[in-house]
């Protein structure tokens, strides 16, 4: 495999493309994660401030303005807004699955179609989340399907 | 052009299934009757695009819960019924009597029809899915 290492101009925005067969594969996830997995973001919990992995949330979701992430087992109120927070994430395994939410696609077990024309995303703590079906689009892009 | 793709697909599943139903309709009821071509494709159009107009029902900023989506769905249902029965009414779809009845039916049949190909459509794309998360999981322990 070729690397190629390109010096530009300060006032350019620095970005890694990675040219790939296999988006999946294993090499490309390791980039993946040692550009974004590492990336951390602030949650609180009873007054304590908490850094998160972006690779440990599983969801990070907005409900009646206040934002939340969510790990494993544990919740936390988050400062980001939104948008902000789906800035933060690109290039990571992060997506926007529906209007006030980010799902880690890493962190889903399988999903099933809804009768109200979503899916439900089943994680792998046995949580059942909603991805629009606008937004499933995006998580068949993120898998390589 | 997502969207773009996205609603002419919806436009031509509404548009194959308005068509299907109001032929099976006047086959049933109305056998004689006599309709140009153009005429019947283009009521049918019409119709179509009154349909998709009414999945305004379905519009909300917050994501819908179930319970919220049957609702809608329930009301989207009343909407249809309430202004396609007069339209086809008045183009002689149907007459009078247990046409009515038999329409409104086919109103029904045609969304349940609708939601149901939306579901197997959804269930072919959820399969695509969990294949590749299942791949992804095998590949990571090998």
């Amino acid at each position: 495999m070729r690397v190629t290492v390109e010096q530009i101009d300060r006032e350019r925005e620095e970005e890694l493309i990675v040219r790939c067969h296999d988006p999946g594969a294993a090499w490309v996830q390791g980039v993946q994660e040692a550009v974004s997995g590492q990336q951390t973001v602030c949650g609180w919990r009873e007054d304590e401030m908490h850094r998160l992995k972006l690779s440990e949330i599983f969801y990070f979701e907005v409900v009646d303005d206040r934002s939340f992430l969510y790990t494993q087992a544990a919740v936390f109120e988050a400062k980001e807004k939104l948008y902000e927070f789906e800035r933060l994430c690109t290039g990571s395994t992060l997506f926007r699955c529906s209007k006030s939410m980010i799902l880690n696609a890493e962190k889903i077990d399988y999903v099933r179609p809804s009768l109200s024309g979503r899916f439900e995303a089943v994680l792998s703590n046995g949580e059942k989340v909603v991805v629009s079906r606008k937004y499933a689009a995006d998580l068949k892009r993120m898998l390589g399907v | 052009m997502k969207n773009i793709t996205l609603w002419m697909r919806r436009y031509v599943t509404v548009y194959g299934i308005i068509m299907l139903c109001t032929f099976f309709m006047c086959l049933l009821f109305n056998p004689t009757s006599e309709l140009s071509v153009v005429s019947f494709f283009g009521r049918i159009m019409v119709f179509t695009l009154i349909a998709l107009l009414s999945l305004a029902v379905y519009y909300s900023k917050e994501e819908l819960t179930v319970k919220a989506w049957w609702v809608r769905t329930m009301l989207h249902l009343l909407l249809l019924e309430a202004v396609l029965l007069p339209l086809a009414h008045s183009w002689g779809f149907w007459q009078g009597g247990t046409d009515i009845l038999v329409y409104a039916g086919f109103i029904l049949l045609a969304k349940a029809l609708w939601h149901l190909v939306d579901y197997g459509l959804n269930a072919k794309t959820a399969a695509q899915i969990n294949e590749r998360i299942r791949k992804n999981r095998l590949e990571k322990r090998a």
